[in-house]
C-alpha cells in the first residue's frame, strides 16, 4: 500500500552533511552563467538579453492612408516583421532589426501603426539616426504603402493596380472589401449589373489589379472621392512614414532604485522580524537563500538569453515572498524541535535534518501546486508571458531547492561556530538528563 | 507542549488497551444527530454564497432596467491587454539650462501624477530630443487625456497695485481642491514651498488691504479668476476661491499641477491606441489559469481527500474574493504578466492548506483521533503560516510605500492575495472541515490519514468524544493553573507591598 513517495519519506537525507555537493550546484551555474555573460559580453554585445522596457529603442508611424481593419492590420503587421528582418543601409550594411511592439494608433483617417523597435546591437546611436532608421523609413514607404492600390476609370471599367504582385489570399480580401464598398458607399454612383460580388473580378494576368465592371459610372471624380470615403483614404492617395527618433526606457532608474531601496528595507525588517522570532542565524540563513534565488534567476536568464524586461522584476518581487516563505517555514520546524525536550542533546546537524525531513512532504506538494498554475501559463500563454513564467519557474525549483537544501544548512553551521565561540560555558550547563532522550526513539 | 505529551502518554494508554482487548474498539455512533443537522444548513450556507459569488463575479444580469456588470469584467486593465489611449507633448521652452534633466524631471513627475490617479500601469517614455509620450491604459476617449493630465496651467499671484508678482507655479508643491466651509463653496488649495511661503508671507504683510489678482494662464491665454482684497498677513498655504464646482476644482489643481512641471509642454497630438498583445493573449492566460485550477483542486482531493475538498471551497471563495477586490481597488491594473501572478497566487494560496494538512497528518500518525488531530495540525500550523506570511506582507508594503508605477501596482495585488489567502486558509478552510469531520469523525481513510507504525492497531475513533474530554479538562486545568499563579502573584505583591509599606514605616519611625 505504501506508496513511492512515503517510503522515500523514511529515508534520512543527512542533508546538513551533504552540503558540499549541494552547495556546489547553484555554484556551478552561477560559474557557467559568468563565464556565459563575458562569451556574450564579446560575441553579442551585452551580457544579459535587455528589452527595451530598460534599453530604451525607437519607434517609427507608418501613417496609412486607408482604413485599418482587423484584416489588413495583420496583414499589414506580418509584412513590416518580414521587412525588418532585413534592411540595408545606403552604405550598404545589411542589418536585422529585432520588432519589440507593433499597434494600432487611432481610428478611421487618422489610423496609423506604431512599431516600436530596438537598436541594433553593435550600431550606434548616431549611425542608428542617421543610417539604420532612414533605410527602414524607405523600406516602408516601399513596401507597406504599396498596398493601396491606384485607381483608374476608363468608361465603365475601375482599375485598381496594386504596387506589386499580391498573394491569391489577400486579392480575396480586397475583392471582398470591394463589393461591400459597392453595396455600401458607391451604392448611388456605381451601378452594377447582378450580384456585386460577381462584379469585382481578380485581373489573373498580374495577380495585382482588381477590376470592377460597371453599368453606370458617375464623374471620376466622384468615384474616387466616394472610394475614398469608403476606404478613407486621404486626398494625397499615399501614407506617410514618420520617425520618432530615440525612445526612452519605460522603466526608469527612478523605479529600479525606489524598487531596490524597498527591497533592501523590507530585508532589515524581514532580519528583525525572523530574529524576534525566531533566531539572528535563521534570518541569515533565510536571506541567503534569498539571495542564492535571486542570483540563479539572472543566471538562468543569462544562459538562456531569455530578454529581459519590467516583467522580470514582478517575477524577482513574486520569488522574493515565495522563497522567505519556503525558508521560514522549515525553521518553524527547527524552532519547534530545538524546544522539545526530547530533542535537547540533538546536534544542530540532526535538528536541521530532521526539520527539513518533517516538512519535505508539505515542500513537494506545495511546489507542485504551484508548478501546476506556472506551468499552465508557460505552455498556453503567448510568447511574451512565457518571458515572465519561464523565470518564475525556475526561481520556485530554486526557492524549493535552497529552503531544503542551503537555508537549514547554513543555519546549523551558524549555530556551530556560535557555539566554538562560547565553548567553555555551555558544555557544562548543557548535561541533559539521560532519561528524556530515551522517548526520542 | 505540555498538553502534547500527556496527550501522547494518554495514547500510549489507548494503544495498550486496545491492544488487551484484542482488537480495534468498536465503533459506537455519538449522539451528535442536532449537531449534523446544523453542520449540512452551514455547509449548504457556505455552497450557496459560494455558487452566488461565482455568479455575481463572472455572470452578467438584468434587474428590471439595470444591467449589472460582472465585477470580474470590471478589472480595469493594462495596455498589453486592453490599449487605451497615447498622447505626445512637446516641450516649448527647448533652450534652457540643464535641458535633459529637467525633461527628466517632467517625465518622472508625470509619471506620478498619473500613478496617484491609479494609472499605475501607464508609461511615460521621452520619444526623441523634447516630446514625451504618455500611454494611458484602459482609457477609451482620447479627450479624457486631458481629464487625467489636465492641460498645463500656469498660475501666478500678483499685486494688482505694483503688478508684481508674488509667487508662481514654481512655488507649488501640491495643488488639491477641498470643500471651503467658511465659504460654502469648492475652492483649490496650494501647499507652497518654504521659499514661496516666505515670499507669500512677506507680500501680504507689506500690502495689507490692496488687492491681489490670481492668474491662470492655459495655453498661452489668461484669465483673472479673482482679486480678492487681502485683509491680513497669510502665512502657509495659499487658496484660490471663486465659483468653484468639485469637478472645476478638481480639475484647476490639476493643471496647476501639471504646470508645475520643469518643462512647459504642449500637447501635440493624442489618439487611441490599440492592446500590445492581441486578444488571444487574455483569452488563453484565462484558458491556463482555469485549467490549472482544475488540476491544483484535483491534486488537493486525490492527495487529501476529504480535506482537499475543503481546501477546494475555500480557494473558489478565494478566487472570488480576490477578483473582487481586485475590480474595487485603486492602483490595479492588471496586465498579462499580473494575471499570471495572480494565478500564481491561486498555487501559493494552497500552501496553507497543505502545511495544515500535513500537521494533521503527522498528529494522526501520532497517534491522535480525527478531530484531536484537525485541532492540534490547525494549532501548530497557525505560527508557521503566520510568520511565513508577515515577512511576505513587510515585503508588500515596503514597495508599496516606497515603489514607483508598476511595482506599487504588482505589490498591492500581490498583498491583497497575502490578506485573503489567509483569510482563506484561517478561517474557510478552517470551519468547512471542522463541518465535514462533524460529519464524519472516524472515517480516517475520509482524509487520507494513516496510523503511524506503533498505532497501527488503534481503531478508527470512537474515542473522539473521550479525547475531546481530555482537552477540554486540560485547558480547564491549565486555565486554573493560571489563575491560580495569578492569584499567588498577586499575593506575593500585596505581600511584598505590605513588607515594604512596614519598612517605610518603620524607617519614618
Amino acid at each position: 500500500m505504501k506508496n513511492p513517495i512515503e517510503s522515500l519519506l523514511e529515508k534520512d537525507f543527512h542533508i546538513v552533511e551533504k552540503r558540499k555537493i549541494l552547495f556546489a550546484i547553484p555554484l556551478a551555474i552561477v560559474l557557467i552563467a559568468a563565464i556565459l555573460m563575458i562569451i556574450f559580453n564579446f560575441t553579442l554585445g551585452s551580457p544579459l538579453n535587455l528589452g527595451t522596457d530598460f534599453t530604451g529603442g525607437y519607434t517609427v508611424d507608418v501613417q496609412l492612408p486607408n482604413k485599418l481593419t482587423d484584416e489588413n492590420f495583420g496583414e499589414y503587421r506580418n509584412r513590416i516583421y518580414d521587412l525588418f528582418e532585413e534592411i540595408t543601409t545606403e552604405d550598404g550594411n545589411t542589418y536585422s532589426v529585432r520588432i519589440d511592439g507593433i499597434q494600432r494608433q487611432g481610428s478611421g483617417a487618422s489610423s496609423a501603426i506604431h512599431v516600436k523597435y530596438f537598436a541594433v546591437r553593435g550600431v550606434s546611436e548616431s549611425e542608428m539616426l542617421d543610417q539604420v532608421n532612414p533605410a527602414i523609413q524607405k523600406k516602408i514607404e516601399e513596401s507597406v504603402l504599396l498596398l493601396i492600390p491606384k485607381v483608374d476609370i476608363s468608361g465603365k471599367t475601375i482599375t485598381l493596380t496594386y504596387g506589386e504582385v499580391l498573394s491569391p489570399a489577400s486579392l480575396e480580401i480586397r475583392k471582398t472589401a470591394f463589393s461591400n464598398l459597392l453595396k455600401d458607399e458607391l451604392r448611388d454612383i456605381v451601378t452594377v449589373s447582378g450580384e456585386a460580388a460577381d462584379a469585382v473580378k481578380l485581373n489573373p494576368d498580374n495577380n495585382k489589379q482588381i477590376v470592377i465592371e460597371c453599368e453606370t459610372v458617375a464623374s471620376t471624380d466622384e468615384v474616387k472621392s466616394a472610394l475614398a470615403a469608403g476606404m478613407k483614404i486621404s486626398d494625397s492617395w499615399s501614407g506617410q512614414v514618420v520617425l520618432s527618433g530615440a525612445v526612452g526606457a519605460t522603466v526608469s532608474t527612478e523605479l529600479i532604485f525606489n524598487a531596490v531601496l524597498a527591497v533592501a528595507l523590507a530585508l532589515v525588517f524581514m532580519l528583525c522580524y525572523i530574529g524576534l522570532r525566531f533566531q539572528l542565524s535563521s534570518g541569515l540563513a533565510c536571506i541567503i537563500a534569498l539571495f542564492h534565488d535571486i542570483i540563479i534567476m539572472f543566471s538562468f536568464m543569462a544562459i538562456c538569453r531569455i530578454e529581459i524586461n519590467n516583467t522580470f522584476i514582478a517575477a524577482l518581487i513574486t520569488i522574493l515572498g515565495y522563497s522567505i516563505n519556503n525558508s521560514i517555514i522549515v525553521f518553524d520546524r527547527v524552532r519547534e524541535n530545538k524546544k522539545s525536550i526530547f530533542n535537547q542533546n540533538m546536534s544542530a546537524a540532526d535538528i536541521a535534518n530532521k526539520s527539513v525531513k518533517e516538512t519535505l512532504m508539505r515542500s513537494i506538494n506545495t511546489t507542485i501546486t504551484t508548478l501546476i498554475m506556472i506551468v499552465m501559463v508557460a505552455i498556453l500563454g503567448v510568447s511574451d508571458i512565457q518571458i515572465f513564467a519561464l523565470p518564475i519557474i525556475m526561481g520556485l525549483i530554486s526557492g524549493t531547492f535552497s529552503s531544503i537544501c542551503i537555508a537549514p544548512s547554513l543555519w546549523a553551521l551558524f549555530q556551530n561556530v556560535g557555539k566554538k565561540k562560547k565553548n567553555g560555558l555551555t558544555k557544562k550547563e548543557k548535561g541533559l538528563p539521560a532519561a528524556q532522550t530515551e522517548a526520542n526513539a | 507542549m505540555e498538553e502534547n505529551t500527556s496527550l501522547t502518554e494518554v495514547k500510549a494508554g489507548e494503544v495498550e488497551a486496545t491492544k488487551k482487548a484484542g482488537g480495534p474498539a468498536e465503533y459506537k455512533k455519538p449522539h451528535k444527530a442536532v449537531k449534523k443537522k446544523s453542520t449540512i444548513a452551514k455547509l449548504v450556507l457556505i455552497g450557496i454564497v459560494l455558487v452566488l459569488g461565482v455568479i455575481f463575479a463572472f455572470v452578467p444580469m438584468q434587474f428590471g432596467f439595470t444591467n449589472y456588470n460582472p465585477f470580474a469584467q470590471s478589472i480595469s486593465l493594462g495596455l498589453d491587454l486592453k490599449g487605451g489611449i497615447y498622447a505626445v507633448y512637446q516641450a516649448t521652452n527647448t533652450d534652457t539650462e540643464n535641458f535633459d534633466s529637467k525633461m527628466e524631471g517632467t517625465r518622472s513627475s508625470l509619471e506620478s501624477l498619473l500613478v496617484s490617479k491609479g494609472y499605475t500601469e501607464a508609461t511615460v517614455v521621452r520619444e526623441g530630443e523634447s516630446r514625451i509620450r504618455v500611454e494611458v491604459p484602459d482609457v477609451e476617449d482620447t479627450s479624457e487625456i486631458l481629464s487625467i493630465i489636465g492641460e498645463p496651467a500656469e498660475v501666478s499671484f500678483v499685486l494688482d497695485e505694483t503688478s508684481e508678482t508674488v509667487i508662481t507655479g514654481d512655488d507649488v508643491v501640491r495643488a488639491s481642491s477641498f470643500f471651503d466651509s467658511s465659504s460654502g463653496g469648492y475652492a483649490v488649495s496650494l501647499e507652497l514651498t518654504p521659499d514661496g511661503q516666505d515670499k507669500f508671507f512677506k507680500a501680504t504683510s507689506e500690502h495689507v488691504n490692496e488687492t491681489m489678482s490670481i492668474i491662470v494662464t492655459i495655453g498661452g491665454e489668461s484669465t483673472t479668476i479673482s482679486s480678492p482684497t487681502i485683509n491680513s498677513a497669510i502665512s502657509g498655504n495659499a487658496i484660490i476661491s471663486g465659483n468653484f464646482t468639485e469637478e472645476s476644482a478638481t480639475k484647476l489643481a490639476d493643471q496647476i499641477m501639471s504646470g508645475t512641471f520643469d518643462v512647459a509642454l504642449e500637447l501635440k497630438e493624442s489618439e487611441t491606441i490599440s492592446a500590445t498583445l492581441g486578444e488571444d493573449a487574455l483569452y488563453y492566460g484565462v484558458l491556463a489559469g482555469i485549467i490549472g485550477f482544475i488540476l491544483v483542486i484535483l491534486f488537493m482531493c486525490l492527495v487529501y481527500r476529504m480535506l482537499g475538498v475543503g481546501a477546494s471551497l475555500s480557494l473558489f471563495l478565494y478566487v472570488v474574493i480576490y477578483l473582487f477586490f481586485l475590480a474595487v481597488l485603486p492602483w490595479v491594473q492588471l496586465t498579462l504578466p499580473g494575471i499570471a501572478g495572480i494565478l500564481l497566487s491561486i498555487g501559493m494560496a494552497v500552501d496553507a492548506n497543505v502545511i495544515i494538512f500535513e500537521r494533521i497528518k503527522d498528529e494522526y500518525r501520532n497517534g491522535k483521533s480525527i478531530l484531536a488531530s484537525y485541532h492540534a495540525g490547525f494549532k501548530k500550523a497557525l505560527f508557521a503560516i503566520l510568520d511565513s506570511n508577515v515577512t511576505t506582507i513587510i515585503a508588500c508594503v515596503l514597495l508599496l510605500l516606497l515603489g514607483t508605477g508598476s511595482v506599487k501596482g504588482f505589490a498591492l495585488t500581490l498583498l491583497v492575495g497575502v490578506l485573503i489567502s489567509l483569510f482563506s486558509s484561517l478561517v474557510i478552510s478552517r470551519g468547512v472541515i471542522k463541518y465535514f469531520i462533524n460529519l464524519n469523525s472516524y472515517d480516517a481513510k475520509l482524509y487520507n490519514l494513516k496510523r503511524g507504525k506503533q498505532f497501527a492497531g488503534l481503531s478508527a475513533d470512537a474515542t473522539d468524544a473521550a479525547v475531546q474530554e481530555v482537552m477540554d479538562k486540560e485547558a480547564e486545568e491549565k486555565r486554573l493553573a493560571k489563575e491560580e499563579k495569578k492569584k499567588m502573584k498577586e499575593l506575593e505583591k500585596s505581600a511584598g507591598k505590605a513588607r515594604r509599606a512596614q519598612e517605610s514605616e518603620g524607617g519614618e519611625a
